[in-house]
């Protein structure tokens, strides 16, 4: 069987490049009689983004809980950078979370007992970053997010836009490989939401790092250098995009420096 | 009623989910657990006063017109005391009623024998103790109506008006007091027995030290599963709901968790009756009707909790009905203010003050509460500084994940705590509240006897010592008789400077007893004693005292795991949403773990060390108040104490570990 393999660059029959950051190949995963991924393949190169649409039930959630090693497939093969990674233990793949993905969910990723720059600092701690470090590294990011000044204002004195560049300031702060990000304007209006995706988008390509999102909107899928439509499990189609994060880049910042 | 919040409450009850049930049998349990310690308490307290109203027909009220006389003494055999009723028949009177537990007034040379005492009788040698009674040819047996416990060691003795048991100095008592002789017409006294009427004191103590936290364990029932319904409600207020429908809601979802845990509650009580009449308490084990509460106390026990819970729930559901946004997006950390400090001091202040001099048991019972309620005042705010400080200074994850939470809800981690900080204090209170006997030192392997002093002449001192000689000889016992004139005070002498004889008995408590039965005839008005006679009852007292303290201890535990392991598990519950976004993005369950622990951890060793101290300090103040000795060996049992306090707590919490890992793993458990 022939297998094709969706790239930034497209939707190619060649296995994962060597420029690959992540991959998936074969993925298989069902839910009882519900296959909810059918032999998909997958890659997203460095700096570049992914955004993955589709139905309610249709996999995409399923397919980028499994590109981050939450869930274990069925069948087929994770691999970062060449390595394959899906049948790593959970403790060794819960380090790899920490360590090289970062994460932004729709809401709720944030402690709210926490202020948003200890909310931003704690993956580094759990590094081994001493708190001070920790600290001084999160404040980094708040002033090219928008977010100077709400350092010490707990998730709950945020507005929904701004609790969502915390959370993007919480998944960068690692230096990830990939960034996933499901449904992460789903809870935010139109504006904001489309300011939050520009920020991701330009943000994650800057760090070089790949950005695999799942979104319901098309306008938000259009930030992203290629579009991924799921359905039942399978990709119905793949489509290249020009993105739109690029052009509008906020200002140069050192944050990963 | 408002039909709309009825049907929608019952609806969201039903569509809760899994996790949403669990919350709601985390906060049955609560209310189960409150409505058991609070109906235990309650059949303790009805019991104790049954116990004191089945012995109050020992010391009946004296009538000069009676119709009989009664002498009451105790004597002690095998180390246990033993209550002697004799009873007698005034001559030219009309007939005497009969007493409890009999089927008629008893006639000279009857002798009655309660079953324990029976028992005891039959197991122990006849020189030991049947001796002691008039011969008969055979024992009547008293009935239950006679006594206040099935374990009570009870004779009744017929005799003739002139036998000298009854007939001496009527109206007063021997010069030890051991017997009280008095002319009764009936048997409807208003005085327990002092062997019984020390229980409720002890139970006082007891309830006044656990009622507090039994409270805020049914408080904290409707707490359990807050954040859920908060989340809930204020998305109804948001869509419309007006604060009274809130507030109903809430109200009736609390109460009815909280009425079907107290039922859960009242049916383990009934089930536990038997087994808790086996609980052994100055004189003995229970009878199942002494401490049946009735069905008017379970009824108002049941309502009680779950108004208790309702409005617990409804407190903290305020903030929903007045700020929807408030609650809906967590914007408002629930801080302390320095209010509570002020407070707190002016009611410390106010026990100090008021804890010196003589105080009624009831008075204590009333400073204990109002220092409880200090603690609970100052509790959150305490939680809340020590967040701050810890936050400030915390280093790894855990401690500042712990830390924050500490400030941002000081309650929440104040309810967690709370009940083994009280139970500490409880520990601290009964560690030296161990009151000794006033420093009475005894004098063993003495039995003395007091003589009337009409004998106090040399000669018939003589006779007095020559008989006892006889009595002992003839008994096979080997001892030493002394005289004792009076007057000079010989601390070597159980008679203290009175008249009469003391004998040196060799060998053990089997001697003792023997020489007590032997030298019972020597004087029928004054019978022989030993240093137990003397400090007996105080020792019955104490180890009542220290049988409650352990008991209170044990419930007080059991109380603090129960509010810390239910809170720790539903604030898994109430956080699983974080809880398992944090683990996926690969926040290591350990690190989770720890900071759950330190969240308990931090304000437990401060705050229960604290109150530990300060119930050390009420204690000391009650026992001088009683003018009693301190139980200086009180400091081991209340490291020993404190150290199973704690680990009954951790171990509470540590069981809703598995909860945090169930609730974390498989974050993502849908298709999609």
């Amino acid at each position: 069987m022939q297998r094709k393999t969706v790239t930034a660059a497209g939707v190619t029959d060649r296995p994962p490049s060597a420029s690959s950051v992540i991959a998936g190949l074969g993925l298989v995963k069902k839910y009882g009689a519900v296959t909810a991924l059918d032999g998909i393949d997958v890659e997203v190169e460095e700096g570049a983004s992914l955004a993955i649409m589709g139905p309610s039930g249709s996999g995409k959630s399923t397919l980028l809980h499994t590109l981050a090693g939450i869930i274990r497939p069925d069948g087929g093969q994770v691999l970062l950078r060449g390595e394959r990674i899906d049948n790593w233990g959970e403790n060794r793949l819960s380090a790899l979370r920490r360590k090289r993905f970062g994460f932004v969910f729709q809401s709720g990723q944030l402690l709210p007992e926490l202020p948003a720059e200890e909310n931003v600092a704690l993956p580094l701690m759990l590094e081994g970053l001493s708190r001070k470090e920790a600290v001084t590294r999160a404040r980094r990011w708040f002033a090219p997010l928008g977010l100077d000044g709400l350092e010490q204002r707990r998730p709950g004195q945020l507005s929904g836009g701004q609790a969502q560049r915390v959370a993007i300031a919480r998944a960068l702060a690692v230096e990830p490989a990939v960034v996933f990000a499901d449904e992460p304007t789903g809870a935010l209006d139109q504006a904001t939401g489309e300011e939050v995706i520009r920020l991701l988008t330009s943000i994650t390509q800057m760090q070089n790092a790949a950005l695999i999102m799942v979104t319901h909107d098309a306008d938000v899928a259009a930030h992203c250098d290629r579009i991924l439509q799921v359905r039942d499990g399978r990709i119905s189609s793949s489509s290249r995009h020009a993105g739109t994060g690029t052009s509008r880049l906020p200002e140069p910042f050192g944050a990963s420096s | 009623m408002n039909s709309p919040a009825l049907s929608l409450t019952w609806h969201f009850a039903r569509r809760s989910g899994r996790r949403g049930a669990q919350a709601q049998v985390l906060a049955a349990a609560a209310a189960a657990i409150s409505a058991l310690v609070l109906l235990i308490l309650l059949a303790a307290w009805v019991g104790a006063g049954a116990r004191a109203d089945r012995t109050a027909w020992l010391t009946p009220a004296p009538d000069r017109n009676g119709t009989a006389i009664q002498a009451l003494g105790t004597t002690f055999a095998d180390g246990k005391p033993i209550i002697v009723v004799n009873l007698a028949q005034l001559p030219d009177r009309p007939a005497a009623p009969t007493p409890p537990g009999l089927s008629a007034f008893p006639k000279p040379g009857q002798v009655y024998f309660s079953p324990a005492l029976a028992d005891l009788v039959r197991r122990l040698p006849a020189n030991q103790l049947a001796d002691r009674f008039p011969k008969t040819s055979s024992y009547g047996r008293l009935g239950d109506d006679a006594l206040a416990a099935p374990e009570q060691l009870l004779a009744v003795i017929g005799r003739a008006a002139d036998d000298p048991e009854v007939s001496a100095a009527i109206g007063g008592g021997d010069a030890f007091g051991l017997t009280d002789r008095a002319v009764i017409s009936g048997y409807s006294g208003t005085t327990a027995h002092p062997f019984t009427a020390n229980d409720w004191v002890g139970i006082l103590l007891s309830a006044g030290l656990l009622v507090v936290p039994v409270l805020a364990l049914a408080g904290a029932a409707g707490l359990l599963g807050a954040a859920r319904r908060e989340q809930r409600l204020a998305a109804l207020r948001l869509a419309g709901a007006t604060p009274r429908q809130i507030l109903t809601m809430t109200g009736l979802e609390a109460a009815a968790v909280g009425a079907a845990g107290a039922i859960v509650g009242a049916l383990a009580y009934g089930l536990l009756l038997p087994a808790l009449t086996h609980l052994p308490l100055g004189i003995g084990t229970w009878y199942a009707s002494e401490l049946w509460v009735g069905v008017p106390s379970l009824l108002a026990t049941v309502l009680g909790v779950a108004l208790l819970t309702a409005f617990s729930a409804v407190s903290a559901l305020r903030q929903v009905a007045s700020s929807p946004l408030g609650v809906a997006q967590e914007s408002n950390p629930r801080r302390t203010g320095m209010i509570r400090l002020a407070l707190f001091i002016a009611l410390v202040l106010y026990v100090i003050t008021t804890a010196k001099g003589d105080l009624k048991p009831s008075q204590v019972v009333a400073l204990l509460i109002v220092f409880y309620g200090a603690v609970w005042v100052i509790g959150p705010w305490v939680v809340d500084r020590l967040g701050r400080v810890l936050g400030r200074f915390a280093r790894r994850p855990a401690t500042l994940l712990a830390a924050r939470r500490l400030s941002s809800d000081p309650h929440s981690a104040w309810r967690t705590v709370s009940g083994l900080v009280l139970a500490g204090f409880v520990a601290g209170f009964f560690s030296v509240a161990q009151l000794s006997s006033g420093g009475f030192i005894g004098v063993p392997n003495q039995v003395a006897v007091s003589l009337p002093s009409t004998e106090h002449r040399p000669a018939a001192l003589r006779k007095a010592a020559d008989r006892a000689r006889a009595l002992l000889t003839g008994a096979g016992l080997n001892a030493v008789v002394h005289t004792h004139p009076g007057g000079d005070l010989d601390d070597e002498s159980l008679l203290f400077g009175s008249t009469g004889i003391t004998v040196a008995v060799a060998g053990g408590p089997a001697q003792i007893d023997a020489a007590v039965t032997a030298l019972t005839p020597l004087s029928g008005s004054s019978p022989p004693f030993t240093d137990k006679d003397l400090v007996g009852g105080d020792e019955i007292a104490v180890a009542e005292l220290r049988t409650v303290g352990l008991a209170t201890l044990a419930v007080g535990f059991l109380i603090a795991a129960a509010s810390a392991g239910l809170t720790a598990a539903a604030s898994v519950l109430d956080r699983r949403r974080t809880y398992a976004r944090l683990r996926l993005t690969g926040t290591p369950l350990r690190v989770l773990n720890q900071a759950r622990v330190a969240e308990t951890v931090v304000p437990l060793v401060v705050l229960a060390g604290g109150v530990t101290a300060a119930g050390v300090f009420l204690a000391t103040k009650l026992n001088k108040a009683l003018g009693a000795g301190i139980d200086s060996a009180g400091t081991l049992q209340l490291a020993i104490c404190t150290l199973i306090g704690a680990a009954t707590v951790f171990a509470a919490i540590g069981v809703s570990r598995p909860l945090l890992r169930a609730v974390t793993d498989n974050p993502v458990q849908q298709p999609d």
